[in-house]
């Protein structure tokens, strides 16, 4: 028995050991937490879908150029409970988006944008 | 990643509970072989729980405010909780001696046990759907 | 070889599936009960596959555990797949494109093959091995083989969900 406890701890041991930020789901696989991005742009097309919405935005960069991006964002659930409709994202509409950019293509991200019931929760 | 292996060691934990609540259900009679498949069970339980544990933990730690603000995280170690103190107390009283009850005794618990365990297992899932 | 494209995306553009694939709560209520179904018929086949390599269960004849748990593996294995099938037609484009997604569905048919040539073949002499604390060899292999195929069945439909390879 006293062999068998052994063996279980060495495996979490073994489990846990370099864990840390890797462990959580694909998010940290996929996005870079160290990486928060605020991006101010046009709304090119939003995708009201499950398990996550599809953002896509034209950020206008310094020099001119507009950089497209693409941000993971909420469930039509979790959209909802913010007081967010499909309808209120309308092609050409100024959006601003706040997340993290992603690890494994550029111009990816995943966040959030306002909606009328933020604030009455902190996150 | 550690997620994965979390879903791994939550389904052959599962199947550690459920062999036996199944046999609780049934309307077959509850001792004989299962004293012995109690036993099996629980061995497979003790290997599968520090592996769901260790699996766990580190998604916990890693973005600890997130699930200490979430009240589907908060109703899932509740459900738990009771799952666990349910497991060590009644369902193991029931499981030795079930025989020697009424035979909507061990049907009750068992029901109750599923439903605590996979209500478990479903509001870990829930959480990922609520923000 | 005709494209199955535009068959899904007939599938796709569905009234239904269209509602689900934009719901509040059709969604995940779905999904989660895709995933529940899947822990317990896959927890219930991988528990009676330690019975068979002899890691648990031992002292038990294999027939009597496997007979209660019978029905419950098929009601999981149905809900599982009803609920994958549906969630399929949600987003089929999607889906048949994601290398997990088609790793997974090879991984189910291999295991499927699997569990048919034991019961074919070894299965057949049960009798006279059922109460061996330890199972024919290639019985054993079998349950082995099973373990793995459904940690990997797991692990490829989480996957899926991520957006790696996208």
């Amino acid at each position: 028995m006293k062999t068998k406890i052994i063996l279980a701890l060495l495996t979490a041991g073994v489990l846990c050991a370099g864990q840390s930020a890797l462990a959580h789901h694909p998010f940290a696989a996929e996005y870079d937490a160290e990486k928060p991005v605020t991006l101010t742009g046009t709304l090119s097309r939003m995708e009201w879908v499950n398990p996550h919405s599809w953002i896509y935005i034209d950020v206008k960069q310094p020099d001119g150029t507009v950089q497209k991006w693409t941000i993971e964002s909420s469930g039509p659930g979790a959209m909802s409970r913010r007081g967010l409709k499909k309808t209120d994202f309308v092609a050409g509409m100024s959006l601003v988006v706040k997340g993290y950019a992603g690890r494994l293509k550029p111009a990816i991200a995943i966040g959030t944008v306002g909606g009328p019931n933020d604030g009455a929760d902190k996150q | 990643m550690t997620q994965t292996l979390h879903l791994v060691a939550v389904s052959v934990f599962i199947g550690g509970i459920l062999i036996v609540d199944v046999r609780l259900l049934g309307r077959r009679s509850v001792g004989e072989s299962h004293a012995a498949i109690a036993r099996s069970a629980q061995r497979v339980l003790f290997w599968a729980g520090p592996a769901v544990l260790m699996t766990g933990i580190p998604q916990f730690t890693s973005n600890a405010l997130r699930y200490y603000a979430s009240p589907v995280f908060a109703f899932k170690m509740g459900l738990l909780a009771a799952a666990l103190v349910f497991t060590v107390t009644l369902r193991r009283r029931v499981a030795a001696d079930g025989d020697r009850m009424p035979s909507w005794v061990p049907r009750a618990v068992g029901a109750v046990s599923i439903a605590l365990w996979m209500g478990v297992a479903i509001s870990g899932r829930w959480i990922g759907f609520s923000e | 070889m005709p494209s199955i494209l535009p068959a899904l995306e007939w599938l796709e553009a569905l009234a239904w599936a269209t509602a689900i694939r934009e719901s509040n709560w059709g969604y995940p209520i779905m999904e989660t009960a895709h995933v529940a179904s899947i822990v317990a018929f896959a927890g219930l086949v991988m528990v009676m596959d330690l019975r068979l390599v002899g890691l648990a269960f031992a002292q038990t004849p294999l027939t009597r555990i496997q007979r209660p748990l019978f029905r419950w593996q098929m009601a999981g294995f149905a809900l599982s797949g009803v609920t994958g099938l549906l969630l399929f037609v949600v987003d089929p484009l999607r889906y048949y494109g994601n290398v997990f997604f088609r790793v997974k569905l090879v991984l189910l048919a291999l295991a499927g093959f699997n569990a048919l040539a034991f019961h074919l073949t070894i299965f057949r002499t049960v009798g006279r091995w059922d109460e061996d604390p330890l199972a024919p060899t290639t019985a054993r292999l079998a349950g082995a083989v099973s373990l793995l195929f459904w940690s990997a069945i797991i692990v490829s439909g989480r996957l899926i969900a991520s957006n790696w390879f996208d």
